[in-house]
C-alpha cells in the first residue's frame, strides 16, 4: 500500500478518519482503519477535534455487551450493520460509520442516551466477526439480540422480553430515560468511563 | 372527506412520499435503504425519476407506500397496548431492534 500511494485513496481515507473522529472514535479505531501514519492522524485528531485524543487502552472485554442496558444499544447497532450488510455492499469500516450514525439517530428519537460508543461499536463488530460474539433470535420476540456463541437458542430470552430481576420496575423505567436516573445505573457509568 | 379531496391528500402524500425518498437515496443510497425498507433495484429507479415522472406515479388512487409494521408483536410494543406508559421508551427500542432485524423485505 504505502509504496503504490494513490492520492484519491489517502482522500477517501482522510475523509473517512474525519468522520470517524466527529463520531469520537479513539485513534486506535483510525490507525487500524486507514493507512495514515500515526503522526498525520494525530495532527488530524487536534485539527478536528480540537483536543489530543485520550490515551490508554480500548475497552476489550466482551461482558461489557452482556450487561443489560448496553446489550440493548449493542443489538440495535448490530441489527442496523446486519441490515446494511445485506442491503448493500459496503466496505467494513463504511458499514460501521453509516450503521453507527443511523443508530445515533435512533436513540435520539427516542429521547435517550447513546451509551454505545463508535469505538465499541467497532469492536463489537470485529467480536462478531471473530466468532468472540454473535447474535441470537429471541425465542419470544423473535428479534435478534448480541449473546456469546453457543447460546441455545430455543431457550433465550431476551432482556426486553425479561429484564432481569436487579431492573426493578421503577428503576427500569427511568433507566432507559434521560438524565440522573442514567446516572445511577452502574452500566451506564462503565460507558461513561471507557470514554 | 369527499372522494376528490381524498384524491387530493393521496397524491400530495404520494409526491411528498416520492421526494422525500429520492433525495434520501441521493444523500446516502446505503442509509435510504435501510430507511425506505426498499430493494437496491427499487432505491436506484426512485432516485432515476424525473420531476414529471414522479407526478405522473403520484397521480393515483392508492398510496405508494406501505405500512412496516405488519405483525401483532411490533405493533403492540409500539402502542405500548398493556404497557404502562413509564415503559414506553423501553417498547419503542424494542420495536426499533425487531425492525432493524427484518432485513428480508428489502432483499
Amino acid at each position: 500500500m504505502a509504496r503504490n500511494k494513490s492520492i484519491l485513496t489517502e482522500a477517501r481515507q482522510i475523509e473517512r478518519a474525519v468522520t470517524l473522529i466527529h463520531l469520537g472514535a479513539r485513534l486506535q479505531v483510525l490507525e487500524s482503519e486507514t493507512d495514515l501514519s500515526y503522526e498525520r492522524l494525530l495532527r488530524l485528531y487536534k485539527e478536528v477535534a480540537g483536543k489530543s485524543p485520550s490515551k490508554g487502552q480500548l475497552p476489550f472485554s466482551t461482558d461489557w455487551f452482556m450487561t443489560w442496558q448496553p446489550n440493548i444499544h449493542a443489538s440495535l447497532f448490530l441489527n442496523i450493520h446486519e441490515y446494511l450488510n445485506k442491503s448493500s455492499a459496503l466496505d467494513e469500516i463504511d458499514a460501521v460509520i453509516k450503521a453507527y450514525q443511523l443508530y445515533l439517530e435512533q436513540i435520539g428519537t427516542q429521547g435517550l442516551e447513546p451509551l454505545l460508543s463508535v469505538t465499541r461499536a467497532w469492536r463489537l463488530v470485529k467480536f462478531v466477526d471473530n466468532g468472540m460474539l454473535t447474535m441470537t433470535e429471541c425465542s419470544k420476540c423473535g428479534g435478534h439480540f448480541v449473546t456469546h456463541p453457543h447460546e441455545i437458542a430455543r431457550h433465550f430470552v431476551c432482556g426486553l422480553c425479561n429484564p432481569p430481576a436487579r431492573a426493578g420496575k421503577g428503576r427500569l423505567a427511568g433507566s432507559l430515560q434521560f438524565g440522573p436516573a442514567l446516572l445511577s445505573q452502574p452500566a451506564a457509568l462503565q460507558a461513561h468511563a471507557a470514554h | 372527506m369527499t372522494s376528490e379531496q381524498i384524491l387530493a391528500e393521496i397524491r400530495e402524500a404520494n409526491l411528498s412520499y416520492l421526494m422525500l425518498a429520492q433525495s434520501l437515496i441521493r444523500t446516502d443510497m446505503d442509509q435510504a435503504l435501510y430507511r425506505l425498507g426498499v430493494s437496491e433495484e427499487n432505491a436506484a429507479l426512485i432516485g432515476a425519476l424525473s420531476p414529471a415522472q414522479m407526478m405522473k406515479i403520484a397521480h393515483s388512487n392508492t398510496l405508494l407506500c406501505r405500512f412496516r409494521m405488519d405483525d401483532d408483536v411490533v405493533w403492540n410494543l409500539l402502542a405500548s397496548h398493556g404497557r404502562g406508559a413509564a415503559n414506553d421508551g423501553m417498547g419503542r427500542l424494542h420495536a426499533s431492534i425487531l425492525l432493524a432485524g427484518r432485513h428480508a423485505e428489502a432483499a
